[in-house]
């Protein structure tokens, strides 16, 4: 039986660590903490341009996408439906288009896949939408949204407060707050109560998720009941609720299949003496007593980009990826790495590992730095995943490819 | 190591702690850890102490830093700013008192049977409330009438046996105050397996690990025995010899409190933290062939594996649901809980009782859904705890294995 180690718990490394030990792998998940997921809006984006699958064949041959093939892109979309469904959290949407999503700042999100909640808010739908903020919710404000949209050309019927009852607090309310309170029931009927007589006539109403925790399809369900109206959810800022209901379905997932979890601990890289730097042997955890050998077949890396660690820039211009200090070509001068305008798509995020078909990362010459070292997600070079709304699919495809490679 | 208070400055704001953190979820007198932590700690100096008290309400689980994706230290701080609390608002007589398990077990062990009278009647328990705060619904530990040391004089090494001498690989145990005062049994069975595995156990000189004491905010004294246990345990470490103990609190404060929390710095303090293991971390990780040499037998039962919270802070993952798993017929269900509310004293108090068994109140539910014969979890504190709310025996793992090895 193959020992995988998979290093990073966001989407890649949960995903792909479910995948393996589901594929019958012995699988150690080792992380330094949680992932990215309670900071996403827990949507799959695979490519905001219409339709998806099309544009993809347009794509530079080192695009991630291309790296791991439509197939490996496909099954793992299909993989990740049919587990969504069974965990109890089902999502909606398909490869073939987009949905077209609101967001918090009324803006439109195109997305391929979201949770059922919030694919409901669909901006093509034809139920006109009303706009609900909660009262004392700072995240969310129905007039910033209402006139975003608007300004897309999306008509919004109304836009209301809804009281919550009172709670005395020291810190202000988080969504996450809100989506714990949601889970009992009493709550729940006092909340639908008052809200009812300020929704009349309301038929699609877009709150900010909030709906439920661990139970959020019964919470969502009962409110719709409740309220004799369509209910859609709408992310707001982290932590973020749908995406940490994401994070617990997959995790679940993971554990279920017998993923063994080591988690508040950084991993660095071990090269196997024996086979001449060609093989690692697996990694060395930085636990609280001291370094802790991990032996393995192979190992994945899924520890993200920049901002989550699996890419380090230097001072000096240079970067490296930080187990196995892969290297990370960037060519250039520094400054012409960033664009004038944050929102605008950035040079540095195409940087990454370069890698062969198998996933595995490649030195200058194009041939594998180690045999059974493999990598996927946000480490990979060859896409700005935030502008071109790829990030999720990617993780996902990447992440298929690469378990398939180091298990053959 | 870094030092915890300056870590703050690696926090990006996302909050993934306080979406872990068990205390936030269940009550809004806490602000979360991230901030009374690193947010709050921009107003703390060397000279001002933040007169903000509302970090009282952590419990010190730890769950805040393993989450961490960026390495803050946010328990740490939170300890540590606790602690510095105690200068403007001196610890409770009971404070005093509970963070001293070793002074009450020399004190107690005498007339064991009395004290155990006055721990675990009605009218002496509301008395303990009534005077000095101690919930009278927490459980308390028995005393027991002799204690691991007495009853095994001649394993006692005041320093390790000399190199000729060694017949068997030797290993210092840390048996802590439970398994010397008032879980001697516990000791035992631990010494019985690990002889049963070839190795000579010796018991090092050692004081109370000073962790409650810590966790109280007193850290003067809580450095004094640190240091002599560090005094007592340095030669065995010197000698090559594994630290090991079955309490995972203790072994928490010998790896990382001592260094991270208490700042004690030096040689001997590195080579002590990593010479300590848990008992499954040494059995897997260097212990790893034990499963293939062992004979287990079925032990036919349900069993809920609680990791507890401190576990968890070791950064290892839970070693002994691998090994528990290896057990023919048990059927160990995994705790989904992040810590059971306990947390070493704080449960005990009796302003903090109703949030420790909020925290705690999934995994009780979980125990009776799941319909478990008994529960499985390494620290004391938290079998006592546990034991209490499900109405189940709890038991360290290291005796489900002896029983499955013939020896219990």
């Amino acid at each position: 039986m193959t020992h995988l180690i998979v290093i990073g718990a966001g989407l890649t490394g949960l995903f792909a660590a479910a995948h393996a030990a589901e594929r019958g792998a012995t699988v150690t998940l080792v992380a330094l903490g949680r992932g990215g997921l309670a900071l996403s809006h827990g949507c799959i984006d695979v490519l905001a341009v219409e339709p998806p699958l099309e544009a993809m064949s347009r794509l530079d041959k080192s695009h991630p996408y291309v790296k791991a093939g439509q197939k490996a892109l496909r099954s793992a979309v299909e993989q990740f439906l049919g587990w969504m469904e069974q965990e109890g959290l089902p999502y909606q949407g398909h490869l073939e288009q987009n949905l077209r999503l609101p967001t918090a700042l009324g803006a439109s999100h195109s997305t391929c896949l979201a949770p059922a909640a919030q694919a409901q808010g669909d901006l093509e739908g034809k139920e006109p939408v009303t706009l609900a903020g909660l009262a004392g919710f700072r995240d969310f404000s129905t007039s910033l949204a209402a006139s975003g949209l608007e300004r897309i050309g999306v008509r919004v019927a109304n836009s209301v407060e809804l009281p919550l009852p009172h709670q005395a607090s020291v810190r202000d309310r988080y969504s996450i707050d809100l989506a714990r309170r949601f889970e009992d029931k009493a709550w729940r009927e006092e909340v639908a109560r008052s809200w009812k007589t300020r929704l009349t006539g309301a038929r699609r109403i877009g709150i900010p998720a909030c709906l439920g925790l661990t139970s959020h399809p019964e919470v969502w369900r009962d409110m719709h009941e409740r309220l004799g109206a369509l209910i859609f959810e709408i992310p707001t800022l982290p932590p973020s609720v749908p995406g940490l209901r994401l994070e617990n379905a997959l995790r679940n997932r993971a554990l279920k299949a017998g993923v063994r979890l080591i988690e508040g601990s950084r991993a660095l890289g071990q090269v196997d003496g024996r086979s001449g730097g060609r093989r690692a042997g697996g990694v060395v955890i930085h636990a609280a007593g001291g370094p802790r050998a991990l032996q393995a077949d192979a190992v994945l890396l899924a520890t993200g980009g920049f901002l989550h660690g699996g890419l380090v820039a230097r001072q000096d211009g240079r970067a490296q990826e930080s187990v196995f200090d892969l290297p990370v070509r960037v060519s250039g001068d520094r400054t012409a790495l960033t664009a004038g305008s944050p929102i605008e798509a950035q040079p540095y995020a195409t940087l990454g590992l370069l890698v062969d078909s198998r996933m595995r990362p490649v030195g200058a010459r194009g041939k594998a730095v180690f045999e059974n070292v493999f990598a996927a997600g946000g480490l990979l070079a060859g896409s700005d995943r935030s502008s071109e709304g790829s990030r999720q699919g990617i993780d996902l495809a990447s992440a298929w490819r690469a378990v398939e490679s180091s298990l053959t | 190591m870094t030092q915890a208070g300056p870590s703050a400055d690696l926090c990006l704001k996302c909050n993934i702690c306080t979406a872990a953190c068990p205390v936030a979820a269940v009550t809004d007198r806490f602000p979360g850890p991230k901030a009374v932590g690193p947010q709050l700690q921009r107003f703390r100096s060397p000279r001002h102490i933040a007169p903000e008290g509302s970090v009282e309400w952590c419990s010190g689980c730890g769950t805040c830093s393993s989450v961490c994706p960026h390495g803050v230290a946010v328990a740490e701080i939170n300890i540590q700013a606790k602690a510095r609390l105690r200068a403007l608002d001196p610890p409770s007589l009971r404070d005093q008192m509970i963070a001293r398990p070793e002074l009450l077990g020399r004190l107690a062990r005498p007339m064991a049977p009395i004290a155990n009278l006055l721990t675990h009647s009605k009218p002496s328990r509301w008395l303990l409330e009534r005077t000095l705060h101690i919930s009278r619904h927490a459980a308390l530990p028995r005393f027991a009438r002799r204690t691991l040391r007495q009853r095994n004089p001649s394993r006692i090494a005041s320093s390790p046996p000399r190199v000729a001498d060694r017949k068997r690989p030797l290993l210092a145990y840390f048996h802590g105050c439970s398994a010397n005062y008032y879980e001697p049994e516990l000791g035992e069975t631990a010494i019985a397996v690990l002889d049963a595995l070839g190795f000579e156990v010796v018991l090092p000189p050692q004081r109370c690990c000073g962790l409650p004491l810590q966790s109280n905010g007193l850290f003067e004294p809580a450095r004094a025995y640190a240091q002599s246990n560090i005094r007592s345990l340095r030669p065995f470490a010197e000698a090559d010899l594994p630290i090991v103990g079955t309490s995972t609190s203790c072994t928490l404060a010998l790896k990382h409190d001592y260094r991270a929390i208490l700042g004690l710095e030096g040689d001997e303090v590195d080579l002590v933290a990593e010479s300590t293991f848990d008992i499954f971390e040494f059995l897997s990780f260097r212990h790893p062939s034990f499963h293939n040499e062992m004979d287990f037998a079925p032990v036919s039962a349900r069993a809920l594996y609680h990791a507890p919270c401190q576990l968890r802070s070791h950064g290892i993952g839970a070693p002994a649901l691998e090994a528990l798993r290896r057990i023919p017929a048990l059927h160990v269900v995994e705790s989904s809980a992040a810590c059971c509310g306990i947390a070493g004293t704080y449960g005990v108090k009796q302003e903090k009782y109703d949030v420790a068994r909020a925290v705690g109140a999934p995994l009780f539910a979980q125990a009776a859904a799941e319909a478990v014969d008994f529960i499985i979890t390494d620290s004391e504190t938290c079998r006592w705890w546990i034991s209490e709310h499900t109405r189940l025996p709890a038991f360290h793992p290291i005796e489900i294995l002896a029983r499955s090895m013939g020896l219990a």
